[in-house]
């Protein structure tokens, strides 16, 4: 078993071996693990050896499809049992104590799970009385839940009618119904359309902050997940890529891609003489996003040298691109105050 | 309304409208948080409610009121005719009722409505909700088994309960009620056995499938061939080699064939477990344990052991998350 409390220091990519702690000032952890390990039959290793340390406030844990997060989240509440290594919820051992956590946990799986001939408010509710809450307070939580995911409206149309945005929130309202301490989430923006995924994100995002629940996201979208955690969790193959704050994550990672249709060289020039970096890549141009002031330099130099802008877009980045130390072919605009 | 509306939770800014969290504090829950016994109850209730069609749409009502008031037919008839001539004997008996209503009926509310409880939540992949929540393994089968038995139990003992209120009323001496209660407790359990084991047959075989229509046809094929094979085998086993036809209705000792033929099908094994206790023939569905009757009590328990222990081996198998 590996010692808890060592600190991954910002930037450093831990190997499995390593444990990751993240617990911020103001609070005890909220997920601990130690050396927890996975194995199905078959062989396939889910869990590897996964260490770390997770504090209160919104943690997202991404990795690829398959990286093991959705067993990770099935130990967590005491669903399955780990081949070895222990694995404690808000201080509750997960194998010894499950049926406690799973009180005070909220859980919004992946995949569909909802009935299409009941109301939102009847099956949320009953899903509060399944979470050990009497029928007055389920009937008042479960309204207050819709109304929180915005579907206060809606609440008495059969679930069946509602379209797939609308779904995620009263997946999202069952997890919140029993007042949880933690939430667990597996792909909350799954499925949803841009506007929709921004919509649960900022949803994700209130609950976190503004109604203090703790949550851990799963996402193998990392450019979506950084927008509304605070830390961050990487996990392949089962094991810990690298847990962090995630300032220290993204701080190497916000870039701007603009790309012109014609005059690039031109733009780049302007650029550079406007205090920026561009770093051609491919046909577009790179940028590092400082700020706003970085939107409105490119904004005023395309606008005075009159170029037709085709995009600009904040790049996406691949999850491998991040977790390489050295990020070789993930063109880096050099000399902007690079962060490693 | 919350009282602590005072810290209005404001959307971030840039939210999309479908997106803004609706200007209301978020409360934390303090009440009690019951323990798995009561959501054990609850889930039982939801269960019971659900075989009745209650919360849902008015299609989702048609099959167990329909059942329900056929089933109570004779002894709303009964009620009727003993109130109108008073001298009439009771037209039907607590203990068998009225057998072969009782089967067709309790095969057709079964065969719709087992799946009800079960495939929906298969079908809708609910279970990981049901199992990220302070409950057991075993909990949601046996809340499940628990409200269909009750709501079967209704089914067969409800009319059950109409006939003996029919027959009281028009009874003056009071050894005759105390008779008539007597035997009307008899049905009542014999009603129960009957309730039991159709509610657990029915739900495992419904937990099979999570398309309704297979789960549908599993349980009423199941029903219908067990039955009609003890049926045929009785009948082959009734025929005396000369070509004529034993008829011994539950007296005197049948053929083999005849006496062990009963055991296949859960109605007939419910009917000869009947007759064995001492119940007295109907004819309406000739079943002839003779001296088999403590091999009906054995099928009984193996019919009920065998869907019990397959419900909660099917919940355990079954995905978590």
């Amino acid at each position: 078993m590996t010692t808890p409390g060592a600190v991954v220091t910002a930037g450093r990519t831990a190997g499995h071996d390593e444990p990751g702690t993240l617990a911020p000032p103001g609070g005890p952890p909220v997920i601990t693990t130690a050396g927890l390990t996975m194995r199905y039959p078959g062989p396939v290793t889910a869990l590897d050896g996964l260490t770390l340390e997770v504090g209160p406030g919104i943690t997202g844990l991404v990795g690829s499809n398959g990286a093991g997060k959705s067993t990770f989240i099935k130990i967590l509440l005491g669903l399955l049992a780990p081949s070895s290594g222990t694995a404690a919820v808000l201080g509750a051992d997960c194998t010894a104590s499950g049926e406690a956590i799973r009180t005070l946990t909220g859980y919004m799986p992946e995949h569909d799970c909802l009935p299409p001939d009941v109301t939102a408010t009847e099956f949320v509710t009953h899903m509060a009385r399944m979470s050990g809450l009497p029928v007055t307070a389920a009937k008042e939580r479960a309204a207050d839940s819709l109304r929180h995911v915005g579907l206060y409206e809606e609440r008495y149309r059969q679930i069946g009618t509602y379209s797939t945005g609308m779904k995620q929130r009263v997946k999202l309202a069952q997890a919140l119904v029993g007042d949880p301490r933690l939430l667990l989430l597996d792909e909350p923006t799954n499925g949803l359309d841009p506007a929709g995924r921004t919509a649960m994100l900022d949803l994700v995002r209130s609950i976190g902050t503004d109604f203090g629940i703790s949550i851990l996201v799963a996402s193998h979208l990392l450019g979506e997940i950084e927008q509304i955690c605070d830390q961050l969790v990487a996990i392949e193959g089962g094991r810990l890529l690298r847990a962090d704050t995630i300032s220290s994550f993204t701080r190497a990672s916000h870039v701007l891609l603009v790309e012109v249709d014609e005059g690039g060289p031109e733009l780049a020039a302007e650029l550079t003489s406007r205090g920026l970096a561009p770093v051609p890549y491919q046909r577009t141009l790179l940028l590092r996003l400082t700020g706003d002031d970085t939107y409105d330099a490119v904004r005023d130099a395309i606008a005075d040298l009159g170029l037709p802008l085709n995009r600009m877009e904040r790049r996406r980045h691949r999850l491998e691109e991040l977790f390489r130390d050295d990020p070789a072919d993930a063109p880096e605009p050099t000399g902007a105050g690079d962060a490693r | 309304m919350p009282a602590d509306m005072t810290s209005p939770v404001v959307g971030p800014a840039g939210a999309s409208p479908a997106g803004v969290i609706h200007n209301i504090g978020y409360r934390a829950y303090d009440g009690p948080r019951l323990g798995h016994g009561h959501i054990v109850l609850a889930l039982c209730w939801h269960s019971l409610r659900s075989a009745f069609g209650l919360g849902r749409g008015f299609k989702a009502k048609v099959v167990p009121v329909l059942t329900l008031v056929i089933m109570s037919l004779p002894a709303i008839v009964n009620a009727a005719v003993v109130a109108v001539n008073t001298n009439q004997k009771q037209l039907v008996s607590y203990g068998a009722y009225v057998p072969q209503l009782r089967i067709l009926v309790l095969l057709v509310f079964v065969a719709a409505q087992a799946p009800e409880l079960v495939s929906r939540d298969l079908r809708s992949h609910t279970l990981p909700l049901y199992f990220a929540r302070p409950i057991r393994r075993a909990d949601y089968p046996a809340a499940k088994l628990a409200g269909f038995a009750l709501a079967c139990l209704i089914l067969v003992d409800g009319p059950l309960l109409v006939l003996y209120l029919g027959m009281v009323t028009q009874l003056h001496s009071g050894s005759a009620v105390w008779t008539n209660t007597k035997h009307m407790l008899v049905g009542l359990a014999i009603g129960a056995a009957w309730a039991v084991l159709l509610a657990a047959l029915g739900l495992v075989l419904a937990s099979l499938s999570g398309r309704r229509a297979f789960a549908t046809g599993a349980v009423a094929i199941f029903l219908l061939l067990s039955f009609t094979l003890a049926r045929v085998l009785a009948q082959i086993g009734e025929q005396t080699p000369a070509g004529g036809l034993i008829r011994l209705n539950g007296t005197g000792t049948p053929p083999p064939l005849v006496g062990l033929s009963g055991l296949i099908s859960p109605f007939t094994d419910l009917e000869g477990l009947r007759l064995w206790l001492g119940g007295t023939t109907s004819g309406a569905v000739p079943v002839n344990p003779g001296g088999y009757g403590p091999l009906y009590l054995l099928m009984f328990v193996v019919f009920l052991g065998a869907a019990v222990g397959g419900l909660i081996a099917r919940y355990r198998k079954v995905g978590v998350a």
